[in-house]
């Protein structure tokens, strides 16, 4: 079933990107299909303890395979992938215009980004989890990047794809630690590790986790990812791809939880960005970025609890996730729908808008005040939890988790007062476009799914339960409770509830000031850098010219002979076999020193053919007389080839600066003395003498030629030497080609 | 191993190596013709002493030099040859077009690089 569902996912995804120009827009219809049908398959699997699980061979000597696993708790991230996604599809319908550019590129890149998403959660092996976590990313970088026109868009979408791919490799590098040391790539095989390697690999993970969840001080990029259409920003940036760091930190909390590095990481990342989130919430004056900022300061909450690690916490984080997915979606589907209708999303320029809007107004007070933790919402349900699992720890980290969890909730009851009072509630007039229904549906049924979620507690909790004990290694998970009864948890709820609204309706008319971007500038700097390096270095190695192409590869090559020096031996080398052949040495030498200096093409030609001829010469006294000839008839061809091509030039050759004339002599000599290094090294294993009587034998008996090279030519590699002639055929037709196309001067030609 | 055929096999690479790295395709043709030349008396070289042609019938197989190396040699020889023709038509055609026989930048990468990014190649570019 896995495997079918992602085969549909494919298929329609290839089907919308063939057909984007005819489809238009209903292919948001058309791409909401297998979203609908992997929901359904999820929430027939809720509360089905067996996990299912599907794998595909990839490269099976390597062990690489695609491997996939749908436990209690993948099974609630797809709902929440699948279900989200197909009310986006259906909200994207009625967003974008009937005559909207690039609908079906969007619909088809959003389909691939839901794929990449499920195969994120499914994924087992880590290489798997790695391969669609890019995707997510690449994904994502195509989505923000839509309007492929606007210019900021463009800067948000660079910056998104360099923090989260980035990060990716981080998390790469981490995941080849964490399984050096488990010994095992599936994630549910994992056992607790511990040891050096282990540890630095899970920071890796965890600075992997921070980047793809946005977190301090890799968050600048999720703010600006708000220039997406708003169907994106709610599906990927909050429900979705920014939950895919948060799954991976609750995914690997069984193998890495023991390890005090990753829970120190995951404590400072997740403190600091509830914290630094939050106040950005407070200040920005755009809704969708207050929800962004919103959704930085919740992921850090989901990473703190993920990372304390106790079944406590867990079941805590897993209801925080759903609930968070479901009023952070709704939110941002209102946010979106005001958009679209007032054409602003400023809260100065909002107001009234309870009157006119009493359907988007009533889903975004349901979603709000789950976001703030109130009754009777999955939102308070979700932190009591979270406050009764930090008062049930113990020292230092009680104190920090508790402290987080309370001051962050006071700051989210905070913003989420100030969002619906700027929003909803008194201000300037704004006008209104017509009501389109398929923008305010899935909004309504997100905001209306944290009531039923309250309702519904009892079911909810057998569903929630064995995903937290899956992600706590514990056996059995404290229940979720819809009234914790006159507990310290319920007075602190309350207090936390007074405090922030206060705090909230306060702030909501006094910070003027949009604040300055401190991340967003340390963030631009360093990938400004990275492009400046990445210009330097491409313009250093990919200068354009060839003769600095080949003196580099060439040096290269020349110091790849360093490693024999040490074999090189001169045992069996002789002086010569007679003195003839050092004296044809000398003229072969001579004739290429000669042919290198001499300033004119045709006295060149002549000296390549001396030196041909010693070479030939050279044979003759070696007993290779069908090489002598061979090589004299080739000579000629060459330096009459050589003649007619260039003899008509009468110009000498250009002259060369002394310099780089000095840098070119260097590596030529490093270059031969490293082939004679490389010979004189081979030459400590002399070869065992040749068979020569049963070879001159065989040769006349079975080949029947008395010319033993002939016969090895023609008798013995008959095949090669067949092959040989078909080079020449083809060179000598490319040779006629080129000489007949010269024929007929060209351009600047004389 | 042939000492004088070593020092030859050497000084061939070494020159052929230093022509095939200028800017003129015709001094390009010409070093690596060297360098085919020096990869053939590298085979000849390693493939054992020098001796009497190995044909049957001429003389004594214990005097013959190793047929097997020149055999594999031949086919070197014959495809260099090849190639080097190759080359030799393409250097007529690029005079054809332009006029002379330069190796010209590429200026799709000159552009990436900017002006002034060559690494040490300035001074050939200022004697052209």
């Amino acid at each position: 079933m896995i495997l079918g569902l992602l085969v549909l996912h494919v298929a329609v995804c290839v089907l919308l990107a063939a057909t984007s120009r005819r489809l238009g827009r209903n292919g948001l219809l058309v791409g909401a299909v297998p979203p609908a049908v992997t929901a359904v398959w999820a929430a027939t699997r809720l509360g089905d303890h067996q996990p299912e699980s599907a794998d595909v061979a990839w490269v099976p000597g390597l062990d690489l395979a695609m491997t996939f696993r749908v436990d209690a708790f993948v099974d609630i991230m797809t709902l929440i992938v699948s279900g989200i996604g197909f009310g986006v599809f259906v909200y994207a319908y009625g967003y974008f215009a009937p005559s909207a550019a690039g609908i079906g590129r969007f619909a088809a890149t959003l389909l691939a980004f839901s794929t990449a998403m499920l195969g994120l959660v499914w994924a087992d092996s880590v290489w798997s989890l790695f391969v669609f976590w890019e995707l997510t990313s690449v994904t994502s970088f195509l989505l923000i990047g839509h309007k492929n026109t606007d210019k900021p868009a463009q800067v948000a979408a660079r910056q998104a794809l360099m923090i989260t791919a980035g990060g990716g490799l981080v998390l790469l590098a981490g995941l080849l630690l964490v399984t050096r040391s488990a010994g095992t790539t599936l994630i549910s095989e994992m056992m607790p590790v511990d040891g050096a390697t282990a540890t630095f690999g899970a920071v890796l993970v965890m600075v992997g986790a921070a980047t793809k969840s946005a977190q301090v001080p890799f968050h600048p990029w999720l703010p600006s990812a708000m220039v997406a259409p708003t169907p994106v920003s709610a599906y990927l940036h909050s429900a979705t791809m920014v939950k895919a760091g948060v799954v991976l930190v609750a995914v690997m909390g069984p193998a890495l939880g023991g390890l005090p590095t990753w829970k120190a990481c995951g404590l400072a990342f997740g403190v600091a960005s509830v914290f630094w989130g939050a106040i950005g919430a407070l200040r920005h004056r755009d809704a969708k970025l207050v929800l962004a900022w919103g959704t930085v300061s919740q992921l850090g909450m989901l990473i703190t609890l993920f990372s304390v690690g106790t079944a406590k916490a867990a079941l805590a984080a897993v209801t925080l996730l759903v609930a968070h997915a479901l009023f952070k979606g709704a939110l941002f589907l209102v946010v979106g729908e005001i958009d679209v209708r007032a054409r602003t999303r400023n809260i100065d320029e909002l107001g009234g808008l309870a009157r006119s809007m009493p359907i988007a107004c009533t889903v975004a007070v349901l979603a709000g005040l789950s976001m703030a933790g109130a009754p009777p919402l999955l939102g308070f349900v979700a932190k009591e939890a979270a406050i009764k699992a930090a008062l049930a720890l113990e020292g230092p980290e009680a104190w920090i988790v508790g402290f987080g969890v309370i001051a962050g909730s006071v700051l989210t009851v905070a913003y989420t007062a100030r969002f619906l009072v700027t929003v909803f509630g008194p201000g300037p007039e704004t006008a209104l476009a017509a009501r389109r229904h398929a923008l305010s549906l899935p909004a309504a049924v997100l905001g209306l799914a944290g009531l039923v979620g309250y309702a519904a507690l009892g079911p909810l909790n057998g569903v929630l339960g064995p995903a937290a004990a899956r992600l706590a290694g514990a056996a059995e998970v404290s229940d979720l409770h819809r009234w914790p009864g006159l507990t310290l948890d319920l007075g602190i709820s309350a207090i936390v509830l007074a405090l922030g609204a206060s705090l909230g309706l306060v702030l909501s008319r006094r910070l003027g000031r949009v604040p300055v971007e401190y991340g967003a500038r340390w963030t631009d700097a360093s990938i400004e850098a990275t492009m400046t390096f990445g210009r330097a270095t491409s313009a250093r190695l990919q200068h354009g010219s060839l003769p600095v192409y080949l003196v580099t590869m060439a040096g290269t090559a020349a110091l790849a002979a360093l490693p024999f020096l040490g074999y090189v031996s001169f045992d069996h080398v002789v002086a010569w076999d007679t003195p003839l052949q050092a004296v044809l040495a000398v003229a072969i030498i001579g004739a290429a020193v000669a042919l290198s200096f001499v300033g004119t093409r045709l006295a060149a030609g002549l000296a390549l053919g001396a030196a041909g001829i010693a070479v030939a010469a050279v044979f003759v006294v070696h007993g290779a007389a069908d090489l002598a000839l061979t090589q004299l008839l080739v000579e000629a061809a060459i330096v009459v080839g050589f003649v007619l091509a260039f003899g008509h030039l009468s110009r000498s050759f250009p002259r060369v600066g002394l310099r780089w004339r000095a840098v070119r002599m260097t590596v030529a000599g490093l270059g031969g003395a490293a082939v004679v290094v490389g010979l004189a090294a081979a030459s400590r294993s002399p070869v065992a003498a040749p068979p020569l009587t049963e070879m001159a034998t065989a040769s006349v008996d079975e080949g029947g030629g008395s010319n033993i090279v002939n016969v090895i030519l023609t008798d013995i590699r008959a095949l090669d030497t067949l092959g040989e002639v078909l080079v020449l055929a083809t060179v000598a037709l490319g040779v006629l080609a080129l000489a007949r196309a010269s024929d007929r001067p060209e351009g600047s030609a004389s | 191993m042939n000492g004088a055929l070593l020092i030859a096999v050497g000084g061939l690479t070494a020159v052929g190596l230093y022509l095939v790295t200028g800017r003129s395709l015709s001094r390009i043709v010409l070093g690596y013709s060297l360098l085919g030349h020096a990869t053939v008396v590298a085979l000849i070289a390693a493939g054992g002493p020098a001796g009497r042609p190995p044909i049957a019938g001429q003389a004594e197989p214990e005097a013959m030099a190793n047929p097997l190396p020149q055999a594999l040699t031949l086919t070197a020889i014959v495809i260099s040859f090849g190639l080097t023709l190759f080359l030799l038509a393409l250097a007529r055609r690029q005079r054809t077009i332009t006029g002379d026989d330069l190796v010209e930048d590429d200026l799709e990468d000159r552009r990436i690089a900017g002006p002034d990014s060559l690494p040490g190649e300035q001074e050939d570019q200022a004697a052209t």
